[in-house]
């Protein structure tokens, strides 16, 4: 055998090759692209075995078989067109041209073999060529669009289909002319062979080439995959899963559904609509209860209960995954788009490949949102803790101190009678007694504000004329307290629980200010906020305290806590205060020694919403009454 | 007047002075002090028979407190006197005769004292 015939035997089986491999896939899957692919090679093969018959027992083919093979092979580029309209659409009117010419080609084989003019043959290889060209560049397309293993399919039958395409122009060039070279005769076997190759790739590839084309696919999907889990929410996360889904198998659209344990179903969006599906239910609900891969070609058929919604967002082809973590049932993955790839087996072990990935992510994800709920448990049970022992603590002290005196007045009075009355000890009485009264209904604000209740009745008032009122109740000899205010500040509050801010801020301004001093509040407006500061001249902060102060229980390290009583709860209570009113709280110091100011900012009332009232509360306490009577008008 | 003199020490002034002006009415000699390092003080000038202790004081705190009398080899019976949740346990740190938890009655603070006084 020479080595041009053994190159020839080589391309040959090569197609009796890929031809067995389709046809039995076209057995076991009968859909359109499995059954045209099987012609297609059919048609081949028979012209394959024709060639050995006739080389192998010296015959000459009848003209009738000349003619029937002739139309074989000029049926090749028709059944490639149809494969691509499987999965891409070829326009009709090009497909009905193709059908015409084909017709026209085996009548004129039948009529005019064997006297065959050569400018037929050369019109006959045009439109073999011509349409070949055609689908190789479809096929190349759909390569760049696909990924993974259907891409490089799609990449070897194109290569395949030029390669054929161009074996036929070369037997044109040979029709042209009038000597055959016979290096032409080694280029055309050549590229039959690589023709046969390209197909064998592309519609036969042994498992270990799939195997190798998946991997730079999953690993670039897993490469995206390790920040997945730290995105903020599962939502974010199933989106970059369904982006790299859809990507990775080339595929216009790719959709998660998720298992909700608490509602009992499947729970997925789609563009921006929320679907809920049963288990069972539509392919994903199927492959989540069957725990199978799915693929429907013609999903009314399967599923006719959800046609319209099948044809709504036009997946006329579906895929679909179960998404498994061991024993753990998450969901589901599916994939789908208006045509079906034709490599769908190869979509269908990638897309499981992704969601076994998908699973571990989503997985991994449950366990940092559980670490992350036990923390916040902790951290919950622990601040109660703290906050119960403090308390325990800070209540039993006045409370000790209370009983023990109630308990030696009345002991002094047994002893004798007539003894003088215990002054001291009823004070001690009265203070501690006040101390106490102080600490529990602290403790109940918090309890309260803990439940986001601090704020209850709000009505219309003028924040000057509680900044006046509360001045005057901390006003002394020893301490003046001062307010500025060019304009009333009038708004919805709840008056009680603004003045127990304003308290707050008063006692502990002259409370950190020991030898006295000034204590200054200012009100003004800014756009639609009202700002309140109250500045003392106090022993002042140190900077690391300052973002701290209004933690539960914390108190200024320069704070001496048996010089300045107090539970370190004021200042908490004050920003839950200014918060549950849409404020804010934050405060400042110049340094240790050098005061401190304490800065509240709280909306305003929308302009011209101003009652009756607040006008009398307002004009009392208020010089600036003419702006407010302006302000009535509007 | 007992023979028994009685350290109190807490840095809760009301506390301080009701507890010590009950012991005075009930015929004990009283000393005071507001944290550890007065009542070591005290201690080292005139041997008190017992301590009333509280825990949790500035400066020097009962534990504190109860180490340098260990340092100091001076063996003194202790009460403790806290308003914590687990005053048993802290009086075992200390190795104390006794604990009074507050909020406390004066007749079982009298009959603490009175019992640490009787074993002295």
């Amino acid at each position: 055998m020479s080595a041009i015939s053994l190159l020839q035997f080589l391309s040959q089986l090569l197609f009796l090759i890929v031809f067995v491999v389709v046809a039995v896939k076209a057995v076991r899957q009968p859909r359109a692209a499995t059954v045209d692919t099987a012609l297609l090679f059919g048609a081949v093969s028979i012209i394959v075995a024709e060639s050995w018959i006739t080389t192998e027992l010296h015959v000459t083919a009848s003209h009738w078989l000349s003619a029937v093979i002739g139309s074989l092979l000029m049926a090749l580029p028709y059944l490639l067109l149809r494969l691509v309209d499987d999965f891409a659409g070829v326009p009709g009117p090009l497909l009905r041209f193709t059908e015409i010419g084909l017709a026209a080609a085996v009548v004129g084989f039948f009529v005019l073999l064997p006297k065959f003019p050569a400018w037929l043959s050369l019109l006959y290889i045009a439109y073999f060529v011509g349409l070949t060209v055609y689908v190789a560049v479809a096929f190349a397309r759909a390569a760049r669009v696909s990924g993974g293993v259907t891409g490089r399919r799609m990449q070897a039958v194109a290569a395949g289909t030029l390669s054929l395409g161009l074996v036929l122009f070369m037997a044109g060039v040979q029709v042209m002319l009038p000597h055959r070279p016979s290096w032409l005769d080694v280029l055309a076997l050549l590229f039959t062979l690589i023709s046969g190759l390209g197909y064998f790739v592309g519609f036969a590839p042994p498992a270990w080439l799939r195997r190798a084309w998946q991997e730079p696919e999953v690993r670039a999907f897993l490469g995206r995959a390790a920040t997945l889990p730290r995105l903020p929410t599962t939502r974010q996360i199933v989106q970059e899963l369904e982006r790299g889904a859809a990507s990775s198998l080339g595929a216009p659209a790719a959709v998660i559904t998720l298992w909700d344990h608490t509602d009992q179903v499947l729970r997925a969006y789609v563009a921006s609509e929320s679907f809920e599906v049963k288990p069972g239910e539509m392919i994903g609900g199927r492959a989540f209860a069957t725990q199978r891969p799915l693929f429907w070609t013609d999903p009314a058929r399967h599923d006719p209960a959800h046609a319209d919604l099948y044809r709504q967002y036009n997946a006329n082809a579906l895929l679909a995954v179960p998404i498994t973590a061991g024993e753990k049932r998450l969901g589901a993955l599916v994939v789908y788009g208006p045509r079906a790839s034709i490599f769908a087996e190869d979509d269908l072990s990638l897309a499981q490949l992704l969601a076994d990935q998908a699973a571990v992510i989503l997985e991994s994800r449950a366990l940092i949102d559980e670490a992350t709920r036990v923390r916040a448990r902790e951290e919950a049970t622990r601040l109660k803790d703290d906050f119960l022992s403090a308390a325990a603590h800070d209540l039993k002290t006045p409370l000790t101190a209370l009983v023990a005196q109630a308990q030696l007045l009345e002991r002094r009075i047994l002893h004798d009678p007539q003894a003088p009355t215990d002054l001291a000890g009823i004070q001690r009485i009265v203070q501690e007694s006040q101390r106490l009264k102080r600490l529990v209904l602290d403790v109940l604000d918090v309890a309260r504000l803990e439940q986001g209740q601090i704020v209850s009745h709000k009505e219309t008032v003028d924040l000057v004329t509680l900044a006046h009122e509360a001045c005057a109740r901390h006003h002394s000899a020893r301490y003046r307290c001062l307010v500025e205010a060019e304009a009333p500040a009038v708004g919805e509050y709840d008056t009680n629980r603004v003045a127990q801010l304003l308290d707050n801020l008063l006692e502990n301004a002259l409370k950190y200010s020991p030898d006295g001093g000034d204590v200054l509040v200012k009100v003004w407006r800014d756009d639609d906020e009202y700002h309140l500061t109250v500045t003392d001249t106090g022993i002042g902060m140190l900077p690391a305290d300052v973002p701290h102060i209004f933690d539960r229980f914390h108190r200024g390290t320069n704070v001496d806590d048996r010089r300045f009583a107090g539970m370190g709860l004021g200042l908490f209570i004050c920003r839950g205060i200014a918060e549950q009113h849409g404020g804010r709280i934050w405060a400042s110091s110049p340094g240790l020694g050098r005061g401190s100011t304490f800065h509240v900012v709280l909306p305003a009332a929308p302009s011209g919403y101003l009652t009756d009232q607040t006008e009398s509360e307002g004009s009392q306490q208020s010089m600036e009454a003419p702006l407010m009577a302006a302000q009535q008008t509007t | 007047m007992s023979t028994c003199s009685v350290l109190v020490v807490d840095d809760d002034p009301s506390i301080l002075t009701t507890v010590a002006e009950f012991l005075s009415l009930e015929g004990y000699p009283v000393q005071t002090a507001t944290n550890g390092r007065e009542a070591l003080e005290l201690v080292e000038r005139a041997r008190p028979s017992v301590v009333l202790l509280d825990m949790r004081m500035p400066v020097l705190d009962g534990w504190g407190f109860a180490e340098a009398l260990q340092d100091r080899a001076i063996s003194l019976p202790i009460l403790v006197m806290t308003a914590s949740h687990s005053t048993a346990q802290w009086a075992s740190e200390v190795h104390a005769a006794g604990y009074i938890a507050k909020p406390f009655d004066l007749i079982d603070l009298l009959d603490a004292v009175e019992q640490v006084c009787a074993e002295a």
